[in-house]
């Protein structure tokens, strides 16, 4: 049993079929579980899962909102994010429109928690689809480095680096804690 | 009037919805504004304290940081359970330096329980560093 837990909301974002389900999944199943054929999210499907942080004996548990990337749903899905703590944005490296639409996800989800950082990462998945790749790891860093993500690539089909971003999410959460008791003691 | 919210007068912390083994709720009521419970992310957070038996509140003065909305809820029971609320603030940020809040509570409340929830934050963490509560025990006649 870790020390002590953290909890923190993880919001998913991206375009439809960009693979935030399929990420998410993975993930939440220990590679388990890829759902294959395409089902699409109506809303925010919400799902848990506690992440150790190296070298303590601390635990991030991460509350994943995989949001609908249908643009129908929007209205419905950010209520889902009050206080967003972390944000993930999906795009598919062989589609030029979900590349594109990275910012407009970014900034939605910032927007809901204008005064405070939150980490964030870029994902480019689908990396096993090779052939078709459209959008170049130069291009997906660049964008990543712009706004202050941290980028990663992955497939999820092949169950290939998916833990990763979440990792590193869960990490830098810890570090803002960390972060903050210091400046709690300062005010002592 | 005594301050009634401390370990040294009995006082306890019934409930808690997260906290650090290094930074435990029991510091809220500690007697020094040194020491401090932390949230650990995501809001609503709470906590409740309870008194050795029912008193009589005057004023309630609660030390935080990051606190953004606060509902403050009173139970009479000998459990801590059928709250109702006494007050709703929306504190402002104060950058480096702790929030202070008081509340002047109608004369004749009074509470067995306190229940104090932050609704919301000016970070993803806050800070509880001291509640006071000035009353006094309340003599029950029989
Ligand atoms: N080849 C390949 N296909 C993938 C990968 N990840 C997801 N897919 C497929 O892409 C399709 C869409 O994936 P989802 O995860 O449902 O997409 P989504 O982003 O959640 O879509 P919405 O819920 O509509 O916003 C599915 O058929 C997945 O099987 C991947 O890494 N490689
Ligand atoms: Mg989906």
């Amino acid at each position: 049993m870790p020390n002590n837990i953290l909890r923190g909301a993880c919001i998913v974002v991206g375009e439809p079929t960009s693979g935030k389900s399929a990420v998410t999944q993975v993930f939440h199943s220990d590679g388990s579980h890829f759902p294959k054929s395409y089902l699409m999210t109506v809303g925010v499907e919400l799902c848990t899962k506690t992440v150790n942080v190296p070298e303590t004996n601390d635990a991030v548990e991460l509350f994943i909102y995989d949001s609908a990337g249908k643009e129908l749903f929007y209205d419905h899905v950010q209520k889902h994010w009050d206080h967003p703590s972390m944000v993930m944005v999906v795009y598919d490296v062989t589609s030029e429109t979900s590349f594109n639409s990275c910012a407009k996800w970014l900034e939605r989800v910032r927007s809901h928690n204008h005064d405070v950082s939150i980490p964030g990462v870029l994902v480019a998945n689908k990396i096993d689809l090779d052939q078709r790749r459209v959008i170049s790891p130069k291009s997906g860093k660049e964008f990543a480095e712009s706004n202050g993500l941290e980028y990663f690539e992955c497939s999820a089909k092949e169950m290939q680096n998916v833990d990763q971003p979440f990792h590193y999410l869960a990490k830098q959460y810890y570090r803002l804690y960390q972060e903050k008791i210091e400046y709690f003691k300062s005010l002592a | 009037m005594f301050d009634l919210a401390l370990l040294s007068a009995g006082a306890c912390i019934a409930e808690v919805t997260s906290s650090d083994v290094n930074y435990p709720p029991e510091n809220i009521i500690d007697g020094t504004n040194e020491t401090f419970w932390t949230t650990t992310g995501l809001y609503p957070q709470h906590f409740i304290i309870s008194f050795t038996s029912p008193v009589l509140i005057q004023t309630v003065e609660i030390k935080c940081v990051n606190v953004k909305g606060l509902l403050v809820d009173r139970s009479v029971q000998n459990v801590p359970e059928d709250f109702e609320r006494i007050q709703k603030r929306v504190l402002d940020h104060v950058e480096g330096q702790q929030q202070t809040e008081e509340f002047q509570l109608a004369d004749d409340t009074t509470a067995q329980h306190l229940k104090f929830t932050i609704t919301s934050g000016h970070d993803h963490f806050a800070a509880v560093y001291r509640v006071h509560v000035n009353g006094r025990a309340v003599h029950q006649s029989m």
